[in-house]
């Protein structure tokens, strides 16, 4: 059977504590129960989660979703972003675990990423060391999205060209963007071409595009 | 010094009595006195008991706290988990219970401490520990830990089945079976939508066309699978297998093919190595033209569209009207000489057209198959690359065989070949191709058989049913077609 991996790398930093962290928390149990009744997802999709602050945490390694279990994401008091660190744990992770097709192996679809940040990276070199190095891993879609400040946009779209911004992390807010992601990950398992990415969904009100 | 002594100075040094030298001797009589020995004798007794009792109260605290995950559960199939209460240091529960479990369809099994059943609700649903710890009163309250527990429902049930638009451009029917004679041989095939797209209403993508071509005397057969993620791909596949068939009916010159018969024939009496090499590089060139006269013809009727109908083209990720068709193609022409079948094909993307000898002791795989790194990557007749690709070579595609008789041709679709052979490298495995056949002839959960005797009129029914096979993971559309 071919798996549908997904990647989630979420901020966990300092400035997520508090009322944005259980909003995430609320909102990624709503997402995998709302995927667990989707036909496809249930049969196909792998999930993993992995959380940055001043450490990078795997707190789910890429586990199907019939046998997943969502644990509370808590985070620090206070301490810096280190997307590029994460990105570094993402990259390894990503080599390791995905199936490529060959005459005698059955291929993954292509993996999903899905990148939640509040905050500038604050390792940037480092940051800037892995973008390259990401987009080799040729996912099917990466979709970054900010919560709050919409400046820190431009460091996302180093990344992606599928950058969203969330005015806030609230409990809704975070609810709609999340039914958004599980449309988006129904996307990802058809045939397209060799090179071809995933069209995105229209985004709910609440979700927008930055260009 | 006695416990009561030391018991009485600790007490008055916490509470800054002092005892004066001269009251030495008072205090060592008082201390002596037998009721106040009592008395501290019960109020340590006391105190101890309070411990405990806070001890006992703290440990049940965290036994309810202590994270207890057990495994995700699914309905309809058997369920048994062994709570480990040695591992997870909870040797100290007497009494256990499980509440709320049946309501579930599970039970609880105390000797062996094993949760157990066939669950019959799904939903991130919880039931709960009662328990009691050594040293609580045997008739105390039982204490309660809630457990969560996620029932996957059954696979099975999720699916739905909606109506594709029939009112929507290129509306075609969900399911389509056919059969019927070419030549000496016969032919069933069945094309079915596949669940992924009953579940959202989407069309069948996949699609096929045959003829006996009766002026020439050939066969011709296409399957195709239109890209998923491109949304005219329906019509796509439906246009690139109509227009093989009428290229090989309408547009092939009856000369060139006169003249490649001809050095067949040829080639048959003086078996000469050039001679088949000529003769094969004839038969790519023939087929050819039908692959260009198929893109073309899609190329065609999606510049049309794009004029008259501008709405249908808004996917920001197509690059031409062309894409919106995408779909793979292959297909067979073949004819029966004397000397035998000659059996032409081609193919681009990941369908496989198979054939199998008259003894059923070898199978041939006819194509190569695109298939990327990852799901879903393939290559498509509608790509202008694929006529001119260095890596990919278009002569490749093709192939060429004489075959005194052959008991089993297959053309099917990745919904097929996907579930039945997993990876391309089965498909080289004429075991592989055997066990497909009994497959076919009722070796299969169902019991669903396909009888391919010449006198059977409900094969393409059979057909049909059988391919209701259910395959988890695997709900893409299914074409089949079988010569034989």
């Amino acid at each position: 059977m071919r798996r549908l991996p997904i990647y989630f790398l979420l901020d966990t930093s300092g400035s997520m504590n508090g009322e944005p962290i259980e909003a995430l928390n609320n909102a990624l149990s709503g997402m995998i129960n709302n995927l667990r009744s989707d036909a496809q997802a249930a049969e196909t999709l792998w999930i993993s989660i992995i959380t940055f602050d001043r450490e990078v945490k795997e707190i789910v390694p890429l586990t199907a979703l019939e046998t997943f279990q969502l644990p509370e994401i808590s985070c620090p008091e206070s301490g810096p972003t280190f997307t590029g660190k994460a990105l570094e744990v993402l990259y390894d992770k990503v080599t390791k675990e995905i199936r490529k097709g060959s005459p005698t192996q059955k291929g993954d679809w292509k993996p999903l990423l899905f990148v939640f940040t509040d905050g500038k990276p604050n390792d940037l070199q480092s940051y800037a060391e892995m973008i390259p190095k990401i987009k080799s891993l040729n996912f099917g879609a990466i979709v970054g999205c900010i919560a709050g400040n919409k400046d820190i946009a431009t460091k996302l779209l180093e990344l992606t060209n599928d950058v969203v911004h969330l005015d806030t992390a609230d409990s809704s807010t975070l609810k709609q963007f999340f039914k958004w992601v599980s449309d988006t990950i129904e996307q990802g398992n058809k045939s397209m071409g060799t090179t071809d990415n995933v069209s995105l969904p229209p985004p709910p009100s609440e979700v927008h595009i930055v260009i | 010094m006695n416990d009561t002594k030391l018991y009485i100075q600790n007490l008055f040094a916490v509470k800054k009595i002092a005892i004066g030298q001269n009251r030495q001797q008072l205090f060592e009589d008082f201390i002596k006195k037998e009721d106040n020995e009592q008395i501290v004798k019960t109020i340590i007794e006391q105190q101890n008991y309070l411990m405990d009792k806070w001890e006992l109260k703290n440990r049940v605290a965290d036994i309810i706290a202590q994270q207890l995950t057990i495994p995700n559960a699914t309905v309809g199939k058997l369920y048994k988990f062994k709570i480990d209460f040695e591992q997870l240091n909870l040797t100290d529960l007497i009494h256990v219970e499980c509440f709320g479990l049946e309501e579930m369809g599970l039970a609880f099994n105390k000797n062996e401490s094993i949760i157990e059943g066939i669950p019959n609700q799904n939903g991130e649903l919880s039931f709960k520990l009662l328990f009691k710890i050594i040293n609580e009163a045997e008739d105390s309250i039982p204490n309660e830990k809630i457990i969560p527990i996620v029932i996957n429902a059954d696979p099975k049930t999720l699916w739905k089945d909606i109506p594709s638009n029939r009112a929507a451009p290129f509306w075609k029917k969900d399911d389509i079976i056919a059969s019927g004679k070419l030549g000496d041989k016969k032919i069933v095939v069945a094309s079915k939508r596949g669940r992924s797209h009953e579940n959202v209403g989407s069309f069948r993508d996949d699609d096929f066309s045959f003829k006996l071509i009766e002026e020439i005397g050939w066969s011709a057969i296409a399957v195709a699978d239109g890209a998923g993620s491109y949304p005219l791909s329906r019509e796509g596949s439906r246009l690139a297998c109509i227009a093989v068939i009428d290229y090989f009916e309408k547009h092939l010159e009856k000369e060139t093919l006169e003249d490649f018969e001809h050095k067949i024939f040829e080639q048959q009496k003086s078996n000469g190595e050039d001679l088949l090499n000529e003769i094969k590089v004839l038969s790519k060139q023939i087929l050819y033209k039908a692959v260009l006269f198929s893109h073309q013809q899609i190329k065609n009727l999606a510049e049309q569209i794009e004029v008259s109908s501008p709405e249908l083209f808004n996917n920001p990720k197509a690059k031409n009207a062309l894409d919106y068709f995408h779909t793979t193609l292959i297909f067979t022409l073949f004819k029966k000489f004397d000397f035998g079948y000659v059996v032409m094909t081609f193919g681009v993307g990941d369908c496989p057209i198979a054939i199998v000898n008259k003894e059923q002791t070898e199978t041939t795989l006819l194509n190569w198959l695109d298939v990327g790194e990852f799901g879903g990557g393939t290559r498509f007749v509608t790509q202008a690359d694929i006529f001119h690709s260095q890596e990919h070579p278009m002569a490749s595609r093709f192939n060429f065989k004489i075959m005194a008789d052959f008991s089993y041709l297959f053309l099917m679709s990745d919904g097929i070949y996907d579930p039945k052979f997993v990876v391309e490298a089965n498909l080289e495995k004429h075991e592989r191709w055997l066990e497909f056949l009994k497959d076919l002839q009722g070796e299969n959960e169902e019991n669903v058989k396909v009888d391919f005797s010449y006198e059977n009129k409900e094969i393409a029914d059979q057909l049909s049913t059988w391919m209701d096979f259910w395959s988890p993971g695997n709900h893409d559309d299914r074409t089949l077609a079988i010569v034989f």
